[in-house]
């Protein structure tokens, strides 16, 4: 169901979101949520989802662009890249997820890193990594993902056969041949070796995405993170860099684009990001050289503040589900107030409706 | 009362999160209400905040007199701005006190004003206890002159 400015009570398919629907809201199935987006929904949307007991979202012109670059993909070149970019509160992740969901109703492979930030700081256990002396292990964090991971693409998990054989140790052993859901299965049960599991699927991934079986979306939000500075430590307090830590310099390998049969969408992150200016968001400045120069042949997509017809539509949901109580709010002079306050920034404007 | 220290950025921010959480949580119990219930539950945090220092307020207060080298505890009419400073004041002490460690203020105070709102918990018990001892020293009244 549309809900917004022109209030259309059609139910219009997800594919077929055009230009005509900018503005509009669409309601996406509670169940779906659950399935595809275990992680990797921002904490204040999954509040609203919870006490509006829907999760709506709206349609925008970055989420418009990118649905029809990856209508039109062209699965036999390597994967392209997309950075979406903007200002701290614009709907990067939102427009993140409303890809993600739109690609798992296309029945495409989704690798979703809720946020590449978690994975560089606050670490209470680093491992010396066992398949390679010089980089560290992360099993907390590589387990939880490798569980939110299955939630998502169960029916992948058995159709999908690696073509190598795994040791993880002197008694256990993967053949060539078992499913890849094995590999997840040992991760999440063996914590010491999750992040290991965690380099396996992803190079199994990589690898047969391009004989043309499944569709795989890489969607990393906070891609920043991958080449900036950590604030781990190891024993001797000497800092670590972001390139040894496993799950990392897997994640590098992930969005480099020398595979085909997919697409690779990022996000920039000003919020988790560390040793940053907060006022920063362009790629360039948040990415440093070695981030840009990586992943440099990139298509750019900036997400900005509302429109005024979006802003409207915002309210009217609002008020549609009796979000705002407050007496003023209904009238034009509060719509001015509310634009004047957020500055049409959709963040602003969803913290200042919390309390009115 | 709910500023320390001069910073009202902190104070404001503490409001507004409460008043986020009572809406919140009026959304939960409306959801879950059938549709004569939805009617009477109320989600405008304005009104339930105003509503809930109102059925704080006490109506008649103490007053330490001193006669004859001993101070006698007498009931007193309290004004407007008194009452409704006593009110915000009782609110706000209850809630840093009575408090775990772990729980923080907004999640405490709209716990608070729900209760007062429905005229129960411990805010509106400490206006009762007043009156009661109000009720029981009524025979000092006359020792009061104005």
């Amino acid at each position: 169901m549309l809900k917004g400015v022109t209030r259309l009570v059609s139910r219009v398919h997800k594919a077929k979101h055009e230009e005509k629907h900018e503005g509009q809201h669409y309601n996406l199935p509670l169940q779906d949520m659950k399935t595809i987006f275990p992680h990797g929904l921002p904490p204040r949307y999954a509040m609203q989802m919870k006490t509006f007991n829907e999760a709506c979202l709206m349609v925008r012109k970055p989420a418009l662009e990118l649905l029809h670059y990856l209508k039109n993909t062209n699965f036999a070149h390597p994967a392209v890249r997309y950075v979406l970019y903007g200002e701290k509160g614009t709907g990067k992740t939102l427009s993140l997820c409303h890809i993600i969901h739109f690609c798992a109703k296309q029945d495409w492979l989704i690798l979703h890193i809720p946020d590449a930030h978690l994975w560089v700081k606050d670490c209470r256990d680093l491992l010396q990594s066992s398949y390679n002396k010089q980089r560290f292990d992360q099993p907390l964090e590589a387990s939880v993902w490798l569980k939110n991971f299955k939630t998502t693409n169960e029916r992948f998990l058995n159709q999908i056969k690696i073509q190598e054989k795994y040791v993880w140790n002197k008694r256990e052993s993967i053949e060539k041949g078992s499913s890849l859901g094995e590999v997840v299965e040992q991760g999440i049960t063996r914590v010491r070796n999750a992040t290991d599991a965690v380099g396996i699927v992803l190079k199994e991934l990589k690898r047969q995405s391009s004989l043309g079986i499944f569709h795989l979306l890489v969607a990393v939000d906070g891609v920043n993170a991958l080449w900036g500075r950590t604030t781990l430590k190891r024993e001797d307090k000497s800092p670590i860099a972001a390139e040894e830590l496993a799950l990392i310099h897997n994640l590098r390998k992930m969005v480099k684009n020398d595979w085909n049969g997919g697409a690779i969408v990022m996000t920039l992150s000003q919020t988790g990001s560390l040793f940053k200016p907060r006022k920063a968001y362009l790629p360039q400045e948040l990415l440093g050289k070695e981030g840009f120069d990586a992943l440099d042949p990139f298509i750019p997509i900036l997400v900005g503040n509302y429109n005024p017809k979006e802003f409207e539509s915002c309210i009217q949901y609002y008020l549609e589900n009796s979000w705002l109580q407050h007496e003023k709010a209904h009238t034009e002079e509060g719509k001015k107030e509310l634009l004047f306050l957020s500055n049409g920034n959709p963040g602003q404007l969803e913290r200042l409706c919390a309390y009115l | 009362m709910m500023m320390k220290g001069g910073n009202k950025v902190l104070a404001r921010s503490l409001m507004t999160q409460t008043l986020e959480a009572v809406k919140r949580k009026q959304f939960k119990k409306f959801h879950a209400a059938s549709s004569e219930e939805q009617a009477t539950i109320e989600r405008n945090p304005y009104t339930i905040f105003h509503q809930a220092l109102k059925n704080c307020e006490p109506v008649i207060g103490l007053a330490p007199i001193l006669k004859g080298g001993r101070f006698y505890q007498v009931p007193v009419p309290l004004s407007d701005r008194r009452r409704r400073f006593l009110a915000m004041k009782w609110m706000i002490t209850e809630c840093r006190e009575k408090k775990h460690r772990r729980t923080l203020m907004p999640e405490k105070l709209s716990q608070e004003l729900l209760q007062a709102f429905h005229n129960q918990g411990p805010v509106v018990k400490r206006k009762h206890d007043m009156h009661k001892m109000a009720e029981a020293n009524r025979a000092l009244a006359h020792y009061r002159w104005w």
